[in-house]
């Protein structure tokens, strides 16, 4: 088994607002420990609006206001040894970024600077991170990197809107893996385009995660996607995570019965009757449900499921889930 | 070659239409209007007690039209407009008669250009730099302070603000003259004595103008910045750690940019309006006063002059300004 990279302890993120003096608190990340490992492609999964890109920002480090840390540490594994990024110094997180983790963002369709060549864009990463260059040499290195990943050079000399959202959604992933970074975070690549295109966004990535050996953490609602790309998968509920084993175990021997349901969602070969959906629509994060968010939405809950929010079971090796009907078995 | 077809041609058409509806609007206006200048005109040199017998009227009368271009059907008029236009003759004046009315613009058009020209460009320089950085640095103290100055200066009236330059320098401290273009009697000249003496004529108007209109193109400016800087792309590169020198010029400003360079343009355009209220207050010489003056004294001719003229440097400062704006906006150029 590989080493962990990125740890989390009782992350702990909340946006607050303040509306005309009323304060009013979203509680987008609510205690979440992840063990990110080495070399694997760490799927996030789980309905819109249940805190994943929120957490994605919190991993890497950017809390901007109106989201705040409410408590926890988010660590990486930094040559051998554990740092607490968020005791680091503006400028100490801004020299880890794109080299040590980078970022593919949400709708990579407006990420790009629409009046600069592509090649500019890279031109101006480039620089900030890598001292005494001249102008052709980054751009030989833009060059490089391009062709490596089997990506036309013409893009290089094209402007963002000449682009295809697919050929965007590639120049950007390619753009994030340029400084080889030991970590690659995924904020919904594959949303918003074409199921072709997809899959040619999903074997760049993992083309870049198999080349490189560093990791992904990849966030979709997609879990079509995560089947295919990830080695393990967490399935986040209201801010928490609530079930998280590999892939495998997930699709084959899903515990949570919130997962049972995204699973039984998903569209089968062969079998024509209805899919049927989680009932019920995700929980508010400003007032969640008391003990586990989920118990509103759940047809097993007991009365311990509105008072208390379980604690990690692991009925399976490596298989764990936050649910009570664990619990007993 | 696409280029010309699809961008150049259009406008082109474009400009000439508009140069030709203008031009036919300013011929029909006066002519609707009630009074005739050829009876005021009579009737003027009448009050001053001048006999004139009616053959004299009559004779008078027709050398009127002729000279004011008012004989015939006013589709005669009309392409005699258009005959003389072409020839780059707008008439005489009737009031400063027999002056041309291309000499008077002749005359009025250095000062006016001169002063507006300098000031709209030093104000957009200026306001845009000024505005970009406070936009994108807009939680520090001195930009909140400048800001502040601006929503003070900004709602002043213009008549107020400059005639309180106006005394405060030019009558309680002595340090500008407080009237004119130039001293009186001086001749136009290239020494440095003449060109020093317009220079402190033309301080006052042009500072009041300056600090006006750069603070409207500060608060325009730093609003749009802080929109550009909500963006995407700009929050992304600053993820990417991009350095803040390259996210302010190539990301910030240069987005910003777009919005500005168009209302340049057009503030080019209306430079040969002239600027009336400034030319009053400080009794500069200019296209304003010259275009006031005509209108309080019935000088159609100068009128249509001065209007054909301003609809003229307008439509081109407009088309200019379309035909460079591919170069600042790549999804322009390229489509």
């Amino acid at each position: 088994m590989n080493g962990t990279i990125l740890r989390t302890e009782q992350l702990q993120a909340f946006y607050v607002l303040d509306i005309f003096g009323t304060r009013k608190v979203i509680k987008a990340v609510n205690g979440v420990n992840l063990e990110i490992r080495e070399n694997e492609v760490y799927g996030i999964a789980g309905e819109s609006g249940c805190g994943k890109s929120t957490l994605l920002k919190a991993l890497y480090g950017a809390i901007d206001p109106p989201l705040r840390l409410m408590g926890g540490k988010v660590y990486y594994r930094i040559n051998g040894k554990d740092v607490d990024i968020f005791s680091l110094r503006p400028d100490e997180i801004k020299g880890l970024r794109w080299e040590y983790i980078s970022y593919v963002p949400q709708g990579s369709m407006s990420v790009l600077n629409p009046v600069i060549k592509v090649k500019e864009t890279y031109r101006d990463f480039l620089e900030s991170h890598v001292r005494g260059k001249t102008k052709d040499e980054i751009f030989e290195i833009a060059k490089e990197h391009i062709r490596a990943l089997g990506l036309p050079l013409t893009v290089l000399e094209a402007y963002p809107h000449q682009l295809s959202g697919g050929m965007r959604q590639r120049v950007t992933i390619a753009l994030a893996a340029l400084l080889k970074p030991r970590i690659i975070i995924a904020d919904e690549p594959t949303t918003a385009l074409d199921v072709v295109v997809q899959r040619g966004v999903i074997q760049l990535l993992k083309g870049i995660q198999e080349n490189l050996g560093n990791t992904i953490i990849l966030v979709t609602h997609d879990m079509g996607v995560q089947a295919n790309v990830a080695d393990r998968i967490g399935i986040m509920y209201a801010g928490q995570i609530v079930e998280e084993a590999t892939a495998g175990e997930i699709f084959g021997n899903p515990l949570h019965p919130y997962t049972r349901y995204l699973i039984n969602s998903l569209p089968r070969f062969g079998d024509k009757g209805m899919r049927e959906s989680v009932p019920g629509s995700p929980p508010s994060l400003a007032n969640p449900p008391s003990g586990c968010p989920f118990h509103p939405r759940c047809p097993y809950a007991y009365q311990i499921c509105t008072e208390r929010m379980p604690d990690f079971f692991e009925p399976v090796a490596y298989h764990k889930v936050a649910c009570w009907l664990m619990g007993e078995s | 070659m696409n280029f010309v077809k699809r961008y150049l041609i259009p406008r082109l058409v474009q400009y000439i239409l508009v140069v030709f509806l203008g031009v036919t609007a300013v011929f029909l206006i006066p002519r609707l209007t009630p009074t005739d200048p050829i009876a005021h005109t009579i009737a003027q040199i009448r009050s001053q007690g001048a006999y004139l017998d009616p053959a004299t009227v009559d004779e008078f009368i027709q050398d009127l039209k002729e000279l004011y271009g008012l004989e015939g059907s006013i589709l005669d008029q009309y392409i005699g407009l258009w005959k003389r236009l072409f020839r780059g003759d707008f008439g005489v004046s009737f009031f400063q008669f027999p002056t041309r009315v291309s000499e008077l613009v002749g005359r009025a058009l250095p000062w006016t250009v001169g002063l507006l020209l300098t000031t709209t460009v030093i104000s957009w320089v200026a306001g845009n730099l000024v505005g970009g950085l406070a936009g994108y640095f807009s939680r520090k103290r001195w930009a909140q302070a400048l800001d502040f100055a601006a929503m003070v200066i900004r709602p002043l009236p213009y008549y107020i603000f400059s005639f309180t330059l106006l005394l405060l320098f030019g009558y309680v401290i002595r340090l500008f003259p407080i009237a004119g273009g130039a001293a009186i009697g001086s001749v136009p000249s290239f020494t440095w004595s003449y060109i020093a003496d317009v220079l402190r004529h033309a301080f006052l108007p042009a500072l009041s103008l300056t600090i006006l209109g750069g603070t409207i193109w500060f608060q325009t400016m730093k609003l749009i910045v802080q929109n550009v800087n909500a963006e995407s792309f700009v929050q992304y590169a600053k993820l990417g750690g991009v350095k803040e020198g390259i996210i302010v010029s190539k990301y910030v400003i240069r987005n910003a940019m777009l919005p500005q360079i168009t209302a340049l343009g057009l503030a080019l355009g209306q430079i040969f309006s002239g600027a009336l209220i400034t030319e009053i207050v400080f009794s500069y010489p200019g296209l304003g006063t010259l275009l006031y003056n005509a209108v309080i004294t019935g000088d159609y001719n100068l009128i249509m002059g001065i209007t054909i003229f301003s609809i003229v440097a307008i439509t081109t400062a407009i088309l200019l300004l379309d035909l460079l704006y591919p170069l600042f906006d790549p999804r322009v150029r390229y489509r």
